[in-house]
């Protein structure tokens, strides 16, 4: 169920999201160059450049409820490619942000199955927990 | 310039042997790179939102070691430890708020483990120490001419493809290491060794990172398409920095095997082990047993042994 934001609502949602993330999504020109470049982009709910635009429009509840955000490796080949230079990780950080906020860890310690954390590298452990964790 | 070596976690955990072969390639080469003194974890990432200062603690406290040991900079292997060691250090320069309320943090950290003595007085850390990759300085500190002499055992005809992965590359304003569509300092690299180097277009593209725990359907599609598309190229092996990349390529191959009835395996080598290997180190000092895929019948075809006095 999704609430209808009011115009001002979503333009403080905007405003949030831009001053968290230090990015600023009103110069995004939706050419799509971050989606053709993300990695994960077909597995995600919504484009990285959808996010963007999301984000302009103020539509945060859409975007804490999608499952991309948490499909971002946090591999920056969106702000590689950005021709105006938008971090759009950053973007989606901001908006994990706001999630773990409410709801605390999204994955933490406890859903890692105990085989892969006898095995995976503490560097996959330790982003894993900063990025995804609270 | 003081160069302390940063090893980090990882290296002595599960990617034991990239730090091995990384001090053993130092050795052959005559160089000298000492740890940091009671170093301490980085925290791999870089906090991408305004507020989550505290997430720069970690990188902050591991730099103020490095100086307080006397070093100038540090050299890391681990392009995680690196990209967010650079950034850090970026962003206490270039941000006071970051800048104070760190400093103002650390200055109460614990710095000494002898509670009867005093602990020095605290400086404030503004972001004067360097952070090198490995690569950096083996490019402009030892140099690839000098490399390629250490190099009595040259790999010709062991096709290669470098893989960078993202954090060595990317942001590339931040980082200042390459260019991030078109780097080249692995190829340049693998080119001292004497390796076949290979064209390999998804060199700068991501292995899954992290999402190989929260996502690993995902990551191993991503893995999947490097690893497919190095074995079309007609590559021995792939060759990469991180123990990231290392872990998703090789350790998930057998997995990939039973989602992917038509791939075949291929070997995956740290940039190190292919160096030491060069030098003409023994093949068991190389850590081989660790890998998932065994690289072994590959690097057993490049060993010999050559007598020879190892040119100044």
């Amino acid at each position: 169920m999704i609430r209808i934001l009011s115009p001002a609502d979503r333009r403080e949602a905007t405003k949030r999201l831009m001053e968290s993330s230090n990015q600023n999504v009103m110069i995004c020109l939706q050419c799509g160059k971050c989606t053709a470049g993300c990695p994960f982009s077909e597995e995600m709910d919504l484009d990285p450049h959808q996010m963007v635009r999301m984000a302009q429009l103020g539509l945060l509840e859409e975007l804490m409820n999608s499952e991309a955000i948490w499909f971002c490796a946090t591999c920056f080949t969106c702000e590689s490619r950005c021709p105006v230079s938008i971090d759009i990780a950053a973007i989606a950080e901001a908006v994990r942000l706001i999630v773990q906020l409410g709801e605390g860890d999204h994955f933490g310690p406890d859903d890692v199955p105990k085989d892969v954390s006898a095995n995976a590298p503490q560097q996959a452990l330790v982003s894993l927990y900063r990025k995804f964790g609270s | 310039m003081k160069v302390g070596y940063y090893p980090g976690c990882t290296l002595k955990g599960k990617a034991l042997a990239l730090d091995e072969t990384t001090q053993l390639a130092v050795e052959l080469l005559g160089e000298e790179l000492r740890e940091i003194p009671d170093w301490t974890c980085c925290g791999a990432t870089t906090p991408l939102t305004e507020t989550k200062i505290a997430n720069l603690i970690a990188q902050t406290r591991l730099l103020i070691k490095t100086r307080d040991a006397g070093y100038e900079a540090l050299v890391t292997t681990c392009p995680f430890c690196f990209s967010t060691l650079r950034r850090a250090n970026l962003s206490i320069r270039e941000d006071e708020l970051k800048r104070k309320r760190i400093n103002t943090y650390l200055a109460e950290d614990l710095r000494q483990r002898d509670y009867e003595t005093p602990p020095p007085p605290y400086r404030q850390y503004t972001g004067d120490i360097g952070v090198l990759h490995l690569l950096e300085w083996f490019r402009d500190t030892v140099g690839f001419d000098r490399i390629k002499r250490t190099c009595i055992n040259p790999l010709k005809g062991m096709k290669v493809v470098p893989f960078y992965g993202c954090q060595l590359l990317r942001p590339a304003e931040e980082l200042a290491m390459c260019d991030p569509e078109n780097p080249t300092i692995l190829e340049e690299f693998l080119e001292a060794t004497g390796a076949d180097v290979l064209d390999f277009p998804p060199r700068i593209d991501c292995c899954g990172s992290y999402l190989s725990v929260a996502k690993p359907e995902a990551a191993m599609r991503a893995s999947y398409k490097i690893l497919d598309a190095a074995k079309r190229i007609g590559a021995d092996a792939i060759v990469v920095t991180c123990p990231l990349c290392f872990f998703n390529l090789d350790d998930l191959q057998p997995e990939m095997m039973k989602h992917y009835p038509e791939f075949r395996p291929i070997p995956v080598l740290y940039f190190t082990q292919l160096l030491a290997l060069a030098m003409n180190a023994p093949v068991d000092k190389l850590g081989l047993e660790s890998h998932k895929i065994d690289p072994r019948p590959l690097v057993e075809k490049y060993s010999v042994n050559i007598s020879r006095e190892v040119p100044a």
